[in-house]
């Protein structure tokens, strides 16, 4: 925790380093999260039942999908990112020689302090999407919300450190953090619109299930207890497999020229 | 820690490269069927340094002097070959062993560019562990001996290349690493700022009793600094051990210079020894060591001599004529049977 502190700090000094963009930084981070959101309210009006949800059950979903997309905004994109460009300039040498575990060191690079406000939007839209449909959670919802949402975080987090592995050895693969974001973005609709190989993929490879869909079904009490522990149980396997990755990727580190 | 500080065994590395012809045309081949090439960087390198000495890396560009310096720094997996730093297997990344070692790379930067030096300092006595008073005891010293005391709050891309390494190693040295590894620390800085870093190596060397392991193209710091050097050529050792002892197996001649009036003749110069120059009223000989006495007291005799100097030849003419004969042993080993 304290090396993660250090390097928080570091970050929001860097960010408050620049005036002028610090500034534009955060209004933009304000006007993306609204931008994202109004087209929601006003069609949640409009909207039938998608897939057996509800307009404001899919406001709960969207709640979620924003608190999902501020954890990859505010904390993992920025550090592939930065990880990515280490490994492509040789300057990950310097965070090598860290006396800590290089993983973690990698993924606290750098962080986007601004995507904050999506988190904050995320739960508002949440709440205020549970008090329209009239369902005040039960601990027990609340609790195995946050369980299935941090192997949400999990899952979410061993995908970032699969691409970091690629990126050994395809070293200007930045724009992979695009394209994860991107696919994020299918997050927004619960998994059961999703047939077939795409419906196995955002289960099983790429959980989005596990980070927006099942923890919005916690909230609302729809989990079943079978569906969260194959949620731990994909996320858990999702992690060994990054992990047993990063490990043999890391050998293969040519660093750059002098 | 017992034993010597650094231990290399039969080290040998490989990398394989992407290579390619020029040209758009291979370029998009390439995208299909790309062809590699292996290099070997480093060949069964094997040396010992002991807890405190100075050594000096030298080699051509391309000799793996940084390759080296990577493996013992734990960054890269040797291919073949052991090795062992403070006790420790490198590669492990013990952080016992990554306590004790810090690499400073003169063409990387581990400070952060837009924020002021002291902002990374403060990073590194977190992820270090450095308590406060320690942290705040060594960082005393850095900025009173580097004098970074003003420029360690500018931000990092305002700084001149020599500020900038001199926080560089500040940062390096928070912790108080035991060896310290040094790749090209004064490459591109002003004579005044190269003097002024390596006598900041020498005496941190003699007050911590830290080994220092060194590699730099001015000949002039691994001269003045190292009283040991391990010489590296296409990945192979052709040298370890004193300057002296080197200069006498390359160029055994001592190098004797005089500035006289009036030079004597070049048939009697001849005589002498083999002249260097003669140019600008200054006289070079080089002299089979034995004579030396004897050529000196010629040349003090010779009117308004003045500036009387007997010397080594300089360390670049040693080693430029090290790497030709090196360079001359493999073209005459690589030469195809038969060959002219």
């Amino acid at each position: 925790m304290r090396i993660i502190g250090a390097q928080l700090r570091i970050s929001c000094l860097a960010a408050l380093q620049y005036r002028v963009g610090f500034w534009s930084e955060g209004v933009l981070s304000l006007l993306w999260s609204l931008v994202g959101i109004v087209p929601l309210l006003v069609a949640v009006d409009h909207q039938g039942l998608v897939a057996g949800w509800g307009a404001w059950q899919l406001m709960v979903l969207s709640g979620w999908f924003l608190i999902c997309s501020s954890i990859f905004g505010f904390f993992l994109e920025p550090s592939l990112i930065a990880t990515m460009n280490h490994i492509r300039h040789g300057t990950l040498d310097y965070v090598l020689l860290r006396p800590a575990d290089a993983l973690l060191l990698c993924l606290v690079t750098d962080f986007a302090p601004w995507r904050a406000t999506e988190f904050v939007l995320g739960v508002g839209l949440v709440c205020l999407s549970l008090w329209k449909i009239g369902h005040v959670p039960s601990l027990g919802e609340i609790t195995t919300s946050f369980v299935v949402g941090a192997s949400g975080v999990v899952a979410l987090y061993a995908i970032g450190v699969l691409m970091l592995c690629i990126s050994f050895r395809a070293i200007r693969l930045q724009n992979l953090a695009v394209l994860l974001e991107s696919i994020l973005n299918f997050g927004r609709w619960p998994v059961h619109v999703f047939q077939g190989v795409l419906k196995a993929i955002f289960m099983y490879a790429i959980p989005l299930a596990i980070m927006t869909t099942y923890p919005a079904q916690a909230l609302l009490g729809t989990l079943e207890v079978a569906t969260l522990l194959a949620a731990m149980g994909t996320a858990l396997g999702l992690a060994v497999v990054a992990r047993v990755g990063w490990r043999l990727s890391l050998r293969t580190y040519a660093s750059a020229s002098s | 820690m017992s034993g010597p500080a650094v231990v290399v065994e039969g080290l040998t590395k490989r990398f394989r490269v992407p290579r390619r012809e020029a040209g758009l045309k291979a370029a998009f081949a390439a995208l299909f069927r790309r062809d590699y090439t292996e290099v070997t960087a480093i060949r069964e390198l094997s040396f010992a340094i002991e807890a405190g000495e100075r050594v000096g890396f030298l080699g051509p560009n391309g000799a793996g002097k940084t390759t080296t310096l990577k493996i013992l720094a734990g960054l890269l997996y040797p291919t073949a070959g052991t090795v062992r730093v403070s006790g420790y297997v490198p590669q492990t990344r013990h952080h016992g062993f990554l306590r004790s070692i810090s690499l400073v790379m003169g063409q990387k930067r581990q400070l952060s560019w837009d924020l002021p030096a002291v902002d990374t300092f403060e990073l590194n006595r977190v992820v270090f562990e450095i308590d406060t008073p320690t942290y705040k005891r060594r960082l005393g010293e850095l900025v009173e001996r580097l004098e970074i005391g003003e420029v360690m709050r500018q931000p990092v891309r305002t700084l001149s290349l020599g500020e900038r390494m001199k926080c560089e190693l500040a940062a390096a040295l928070l912790h108080g690493p035991s060896i310290l590894f040094l790749d090209e620390p004064t490459i591109g800085m002003d004579v005044a700022m190269q003097l002024s870093l390596r006598e900041f190596i020498r005496t941190y060397n003699e007050n911590h009793g830290a080994t220092v392991i060194l590699t730099s193209h001015y000949m002039e710091d691994v001269a003045a600094l190292c009283p040991r050097i391990i010489v590296i050529d296409d990945g192979n050792l052709r040298f370890d051990g004193s300057i002296e002892a080197l200069t006498r197996r390359i160029r055994p001649l001592r190098r004797v210079s005089v500035r006289a009036v009036d030079l004597p003749p070049s048939e009697r110069l001849a005589q002498l020894g083999s002249v260097v120059d003669t140019g600008d009223g200054r006289l070079t000989l080089d002299v089979d060591p034995g004579r030396v006495p004897e050529v000196v007291s010629v040349l003090v005799q010779l009117p308004d001599c003045r500036d009387l100097e007997v010397s080594d030849a300089p360390l670049e003419e040693v080693m430029r004529e090290l790497f030709s004969r090196s360079r001359a042993d493999a073209g005459t080993a690589s030469q195809p049977e038969g060959a002219a």
